[in-house]
């Protein structure tokens, strides 16, 4: 059995994996395309975190709020100048694909290859009998609960959420209700991308800050979201939890072969269960 | 009577063939090791840049060439190190693995197809470097195998010695580029080509034309698979030394970058285009020390051959619109109806 700062330690990693998958179901149920790029939202928001806070002395929660609707403003362009003018489904995979590539120089060319640590936000840890957990991870995980239900209440009590819901599953027939969906696509990959970049703001005192901390979230919740169903929002989380979990408790027993069993059960299930735990085949 | 001559079909294929000629007389030119490294170089990847190309002529985009390349060059790398074997038979061997990898996979995956075969293969690449990592007795890990260049060969009284100079690696290059965008381009003018093309161009009508999807689409990365496992056995002895940080998805992706710079209209051309170019100007941009440029760039460059050259049609179409609108000034043939 595993000792108590493992299983915190997957419960953080689910709680990122969760996020960001959540994030990603977002925007595929509406546009149809997988965002590649998502882990780089992640990265970019830790980035601005790291220089509101160190440059300019904002506190910690105006901070990831800052970060968050920048980059759902990120999103929001690329999606007006990159996804839109791409054609072809196949050919838009490509391009966020390469996004990843620019995003990454981008940062490393703005930020510096270096590592930053940002540990001197919400220092001290909670002394609990037989371990110890430090504040900064309490707070990733009561950010998540707070993303989670509001957005539970925004897709199931608010005019937006509906019309999201209702255009994930009929495009055409949610937009002779009056459904504006090209507008639409654009608030989701707005909220989609604020996730992400929320996510990875709210991690920044937790882990380094480098250019490349994106592209392990950004797989991880690919796995995540074709564990529990490419299209489903409950197999998103579902996903992320279970592999948050299981890359922390394998790689204490395997270190780093955890990651190629990951891929070994993710394979397994896309081959016994193509649709995912929890999707319906979404056309 | 004049025979007529169709100049303008005529003219930029004798414009190709003379730069073919000039790139294979360069080590007359110079036999300086670092341009000469960078060509072949750019040539091994741009054999793998074509089994991109031919997988994604079947509609499929495959995140994990990089892993065929680690495993063609760790086999060959294994064979001539740890078994002392020389080195063709192992170059063959490299290839007939990687093909036979690519094949079980390819069985197991393409069944999914779509998303699920980027994500499967994106897997794929991080498992073959993960692997290659951690598997310290065979693989030595991230220290890297220390290969050997293959022993020289006599032909005819005149020996060619791979250690002494880069040029006999040039002309191997040449060749191996040579056999394979041949074969891939009879490939791609041969009925299994039209097959993979109908394939990507709607599967359903295909598999009512009689078209066995799996059965091409196997075909397909079997074909990249061998030839990717050559080259990256080629790879590894160039460079003399194997270690796993060459491969993994990074590299997948930066092949894939250079397919669509390159052109995916054209099996042969395209990637010969998209490798060159782009490893050259890569090479160049990590000289500056300027961290970050080289990717910038190079993601910059496929959104914009994506948006001003759409579906995949790359820098290799350039080179038609250029002799068509430049040279000959001929007018824009207009389509009436817009299909959007």
């Amino acid at each position: 059995m595993p000792p108590a700062g493992i299983w915190i330690d997957g419960l953080i990693q689910s709680c990122i994996y969760m996020t960001m998958a959540f994030g990603m179901v977002l925007v595929f149920s509406i546009l149809g395309i997988l965002n590649w790029a998502h882990g780089q939202f992640y990265m970019f928001g830790a980035i601005v975190v790291y220089y509101t806070i160190t440059a300019w002395g904002i506190p910690f929660p105006i901070s990831i709020l800052i970060s968050g609707l920048l980059m759902a403003g990120l999103g929001i362009s690329v999606r007006k100048l990159v996804i839109d003018r791409v054609k072809g489904d196949l050919y838009v995979g490509v391009a966020t694909i390469s996004l990843i590539f620019f995003f990454e120089g981008a940062a490393s060319m703005l930020f510096g290859m270096q590592d930053r640590g940002l540990s001197t936000v919400l220092p001290g840890v909670i002394n609990l009998a037989s371990f110890s957990i430090s504040y900064q991870k309490v707070a990733v995980l009561f950010f998540t609960l707070v993303v989670l239900v509001a957005m539970y209440i925004v897709l199931n009590f608010t005019k937006v959420g509906l019309a999201i819901r209702a255009t994930a599953q009929q495009p055409d027939a949610a937009s002779l209700y009056g459904v504006s969906v090209g507008r639409l696509s654009l608030i989701v990959m707005g909220i989609g991308c604020g996730l992400a970049a929320m996510a990875g703001s709210i991690m920044a005192p937790v882990y380094a800050v480098n250019p490349f901390m994106g592209r392990i979230p950004m797989i991880m919740s690919l796995l995540a979201i074709v564990i529990g169903g490419i299209g489903s929002l409950t197999g998103a989380i579902a996903g992320g939890l279970m592999l948050g979990f299981l890359n922390s408790v394998i790689a204490y027993y395997l270190s780093y072969l955890s990651e190629v069993v990951l891929f070994l059960l993710v394979i397994f299930i896309l081959l016994v269960r193509p649709q995912g735990l929890f999707g319906a085949s979404l056309k | 009577m004049m025979p007529f001559i169709d100049y303008k079909n005529m003219v930029p294929k004798i414009v190709i063939g003379l730069l073919i000629f000039a790139i294979v007389l360069v080590p007359v030119i110079t036999t300086n090791v670092a341009t000469l490294s960078m060509l072949i170089l750019s040539g091994l990847l741009a054999i793998a840049v074509m089994g991109f190309t031919l997988v994604l002529r079947t509609g499929q985009f495959s995140l994990g060439q990089s892993a065929f390349l680690a495993i063609g060059g760790y086999t060959s790398a294994i064979l001539t190190v740890k078994l002392s074997l020389p080195f063709w038979p192992s170059f063959l061997v490299a290839g007939m693995v990687s093909g036979i990898v690519a094949m079980l996979v390819g069985m197991v995956v393409l069944r999914v197809g779509n998303i699920y075969f980027s994500i499967i293969t994106l897997a794929l690449s991080e498992i073959v470097r993960i692997i290659a990592q951690q598997w310290e007795p065979v693989t030595r890990g991230t220290r890297g195998l220390i290969t050997s260049p293959p022993p020289p060969v006599v032909l005819g009284g005149f020996e060619i010695n791979f250690a002494a100079s880069p040029v006999p690696y040039f002309y191997l290059t040449v060749c191996l580029v040579a056999a394979t965008g041949l074969i891939f381009w009879k490939l791609g003018e041969s009925r299994m080509g039209r097959s993979f093309a109908g394939i990507a161009l709607n599967p359903v009508l295909a598999e009512h034309q009689g078209i066995h999807l799996m059965k091409y689409r196997v075909i397909a990365f079997t074909v990249a698979g061998v030839f990717t496992g050559l080259a990256g056995s080629l790879y590894t002895h160039f460079l003399s030394v194997i270690t796993p940080y060459l491969f993994g998805l990074w590299q997948s992706i930066q092949i894939m970058i250079m397919s669509i710079v390159g052109g995916i209209s054209s099996l042969a051309g395209g990637p010969i285009i998209g490798a060159v170019l782009l490893y050259t100007l890569g090479d160049y941009l990590a000289r500056l020390e300027t961290y970050g440029i080289q990717p910038l760039l190079f993601g910059a460059a496929v959104m914009l051959v994506l948006i001003f050259l759409p579906k995949g049609t790359g820098l290799v179409d350039l080179w038609e619109r250029f002799w068509r609108k430049v040279v000959w000034r001929e007018e824009e043939y207009e389509p009436d109806t817009s299909d959007d």
